[in-house]
């Protein structure tokens, strides 16, 4: 691990004796932070403590205030009301370049690396090795090096940034920051990319920072994560502070109760058996090193999912099946006619519709408004030719109410809802085109967990109408909650298919793990 | 179950293209989220004060005569606001322009008859946009290389047609030229007709919304089931027709065609300004007619500015950029201001 001391620990304000069982005075100290967008209030008073050496993990649903607080507490946006407090000092105009220098640093949602430069130049970023005003390269490319195999990261620091994987891309982020050091490490659902081999890479590598002294604010939508790695929790909703709570005191159902303000349950659901007829059947299918050899038959009204590590191979199957790719061999056939590969046009003519996993790149646009991106698709299928405004929301406002897609005025662009909400708008433009069969990738990614209970509904009504479903997914939990059969894949390869009814969910996450052939 | 998620940034979200209508009452907050209010602002500015410096600028007969000069611009612009909506470009409109000029004027001072010339300047107009259209789409090259390249080919070929002369129509298109309808220039209802149908066609057809689909992104686009090679082809065939009309426009304008005349990349250039200075976005995905129609009255009315308070003609391209510049500016701090 490199430049993880920090000096500036040092000067850190007289330590106050606190109440309760803190050992150390807070190095953050957040109080009554107040924030409001255009009228609305994100935050309404918001206290957060953080000290140092602990794993202080944000809660939430999409739109509770976690990004705002952050972004506030990082120098992005400044606070309406509030004071915040770092190392006992009180901090005015914070600034990202302020903050800083205070030591706070943030890896956020969106990954942002200088795409067309190399990883080695990204991790150095705004700290390249020179002499005098001359780049040393040798020790730019050895210092990432270092930076990387520090965290147990396996990539090429001379590869282009704009050529890694999504999860390639998070580790690289987490890497040039934990490589900046500092006393406060924001990360904003690091490991939701992140296939399980890597998300215990990155878990791992936080419990190292904490040990270290470093205070991690640690967001993330997943429960059991969150109870796995946090030392402490505190639970924002509708832009306040609901609950601030030592881990150990919290149970899973509880944290949810906080979050959401209700119960959840998100169980399986009977659905009437699948039909004897193939709705999708691949066969054979190679392309490169990302799929090699995969076959699945899927029958009308039958869930099989697709577990594997979230990135390459997934949205490889995105790319061949949506006909954006040729591969290099294997057929595929719906609803038992046979479609050729590499054209989106055959593709969605056959009645499949692949739903992809990157909604910003791929899914959705934008600047469009949510109506537009509801019936993008649909209307192209129905052929119309005119657009008007009005008839437009009328014919989109079943799907919003079907779909759950909530907005606070009308038809804003897309691009301004939350996550959940995205989401949703993608999965009611696709699945209301009549599929025969439906590609779902990673449906439920970086969705809170209300949103997320509603997509598996979804999912499962869809294969009620008996669409054949193939459902990608990194998550043993999703699969267990919503397929029928599961083929475990790993690192392109189909290593075992299993009933769900025939597996635990414990047997099925050491497959994955283990990527033993059975 | 549906589950009420909030946005991450609550905001007012205003759709981009609202007209100002009359229920937006003025209230500084209210006024300022008004579309191209800061364009509005710098036109009512210039206008005041060269009406209150010059006394032939308020007449019917300026006032036309300022419209009359960007017809010619205002068709352009017109294509090329809906191409660089969909991501497109085209530098080589221009230059169609003074091509297909140049080719109608031989064929008419060659004793061809004027209908004739007018549908092969439309066709071969067209033909070029196709050109465009086919290289953009089936190679990787970006629209702005292709395009300035095509631009720089077509200035050379029409000094090729002229060989060193001027081309004239005598009285041949002289009526569409100059002549009214209802007290109004022919060429005048030409752009106007042209700009009307151009902002129906992006408000209310499918082919203008996928116009802002294939701009906003491109992959989405095609995977919704957009033939995004198919549109591209006509986007790119269509700012060659209206180059084409250009032509016929500006020829029976100025009834003849000469070597290095005013049409070629200098035109371009007003035209792109024209449509930056209305927000149209270079990246795609946003664009108005409207914001259009104001850049080109705005760069019309600041040239005849200059002309009637007797500036010299060097003035000219200098205030063009200074315009550009401010506008471009304005319409940047005025996204970052939006919400999102």
């Amino acid at each position: 691990m490199t430049s993880l001391e920090d000096p500036r620990q040092d000067t850190a304000g007289p330590r106050e004796p606190s109440a309760g069982d803190a050992p150390r005075a807070a190095v953050l100290r957040v109080r009554g932070v107040t924030k409001s967008f255009g009228g609305a209030a994100a935050l309404k008073g918001v206290d957060l403590d953080l000290r140092p050496g602990e794993i202080h993990a944000l809660m939430g649903m999409n739109g509770a205030g976690k990004s705002t607080l952050v972004q506030i507490v990082s120098g992005v946006h400044q606070a309406d009301g509030g004071t915040i407090e770092v190392g006992g000092r009180p901090q005015h105009g914070m600034t990202v370049r302020k903050a800083r220098r205070l030591g706070i640093s943030c890896v956020p949602q969106r990954r942002e690396l200088a795409m067309g430069l190399t990883v080695a130049e990204n991790v150095m970023l705004g700290d390249l090795p020179a002499k005098g005003r001359i780049v040393r390269w040798r020790t730019v490319r050895d210092g990432a090096r270092e930076a990387l195999t520090a965290l147990g990261i396996d990539i090429d620091v001379d590869r282009v940034a704009g050529s890694l994987t999504v999860a390639e891309q998070t580790m690289v982020e987490v890497a040039r920051e934990v490589r900046r050091g500092g006393r406060i490490l924001i990360l904003d659902e690091p490991t939701a990319c992140l296939g399980a081999e890597a998300a215990d890479q990155i878990r791992a590598l936080v419990r190292t920072l904490r040990d270290e002294g470093v205070a991690v604010v640690y967001i993330s939508h997943y429960i059991d994560e969150v109870m796995a790695v946090a030392d402490r929790l505190t639970v924002l909703r509708d832009g306040a502070v609901v609950r601030t709570a030592p881990a150990r005191e919290l149970d899973p159902a509880g944290l949810v109760r906080a979050m959401v303000g209700r119960d959840i349950v998100s169980r399986r659901a009977d659905r009437p058996a699948p039909e004897d007829e193939h709705g999708l059947a691949v066969q054979g299918l190679n392309d490169g090193r990302a799929v090699r050899d995969f076959s699945v038959e899927v029958r009308k009204g039958e869930i099989v999912a697709v577990l594997g590590p979230a990135g390459d191979a997934q949205s490889r199957l995105f790319d061949l099946l949506s006909g954006r790719r040729r591969p290099d061999s294997g057929t595929l056939r719906v609803d038992g006619r046979p479609v050729p590969f590499g054209r989106v046009r055959a593709s969605l003519t056959s009645g499949l519709r692949c739903v992809t996993g990157d909604r910003r790149a791929l899914g959705l646009v934008p600047a469009l408004s949510v109506d537009e991106n509801l019936m993008l698709a649909g209307d192209r299928f129905a052929r119309r030719r005119l657009h008007r405004v009005a008839e437009l929301a009328r014919r989109a406002a079943p799907l919003r109410e079907s779909y759950g897609v909530v907005t606070l005025a009308g038809n804003p662009p897309v691009g301004s809802l939350s996550g959940g909400n995205q989401q949703k708008v993608l999965l009611a433009k696709w699945l209301q085109t009549e599929p025969v069969a439906c590609f779902l990738e990673d449906p439920t990614n970086g969705v809170d967990i209300a949103a997320m209970a509603d997509i598996h509904a979804l999912v499962d009504e869809l294969a009620s109408r008996g669409v054949a479903v193939l459902l990608a997914s990194s998550s043993a939990e999703e699969v267990m909650r919503l397929a029928d059969r599961v083929v475990v894949v790993s690192a392109g390869r189909t290593v075992a298919e299993h009933a769900v009814t025939d597996i635990t969910r414990d047997e099925l996450v050491a497959t994955a793990l283990g990527g033993q052939p059975q | 179950m549906s589950v009420k998620t909030v946005p991450d940034t609550p905001g007012v979200c205003e759709p981009p293209d609202r007209p100002a209508g009359p229920a937006a009452r003025l209230s500084p907050g209210r006024l300022r989220s008004v579309p191209h209010v800061g364009l509005i602002t710098v036109l009512v500015l210039v206008v005041v004060f060269t009406a209150v410096q010059s006394d032939t600028f308020a007449t019917d007969r300026n006032i036309l005569n300022v419209l009359g000069q960007i017809s010619v611009n205002a068709v352009l612009a017109a294509g090329l606001t809906l191409l660089m909506t969909a991501g497109g470009m085209d530098f080589s409109m221009g230059s169609n322009v003074a091509v297909t000029a140049a080719v109608a004027a031989k064929l008419i001072a060659g004793g061809h008859p004027t209908p004739l010339a007018v549908v092969v300047a439309l066709l071969l107009g067209t033909a070029l946009g196709l050109v465009n259209g086919l290289v953009v789409t089936f190679t990787d090259v970006a629209p702005f290389v292709v395009t300035l390249a095509t631009a720089t080919l077509l200035d050379g070929v029409a000094l090729l047609v002229h060989d060193g002369n001027t081309l004239s129509v005598g009285r041949h298109m002289f009526a569409f030229g100059n002549e009214k309808v209802l007290g109004v220039p022919w060429l005048l209802v030409v752009a106007v007709l042209i700009l009307v149908a151009t902002a129906l066609v992006m408000r209310f057809t499918v082919f203008g919304r996928d116009a802002f689909a294939i701009g906003g992104n491109e992959h989405v686009a095609r995977l919704s089931g957009i033939d995004v090679t198919a549109r591209k082809l006509t986007l790119y065939g269509l700012t060659g027709l209206l180059s084409g009309l250009g032509g016929v426009m500006l020829l029976a304008r100025l009834g003849s065609s000469s070597p290095g005349s005013t049409a070629g990349l200098s035109l371009q250039l007003a035209v792109v300004a024209a449509v930056v200075i209305g927000g149209t976005s270079l990246a795609g995905g946003h664009g108005t007619v409207v914001g259009t129609a104001l850049g080109l009255v705005l760069l019309g009315v600041v040239a005849n500015a200059l002309n009637l308070l007797d500036f010299s003609s060097n003035y000219q391209s200098v205030s063009v950029g200074a315009v550009l510049l401010v506008a471009a500016v304005a319409n940047e701090m005025h996204k970052a201001r939006a919400p999102h």
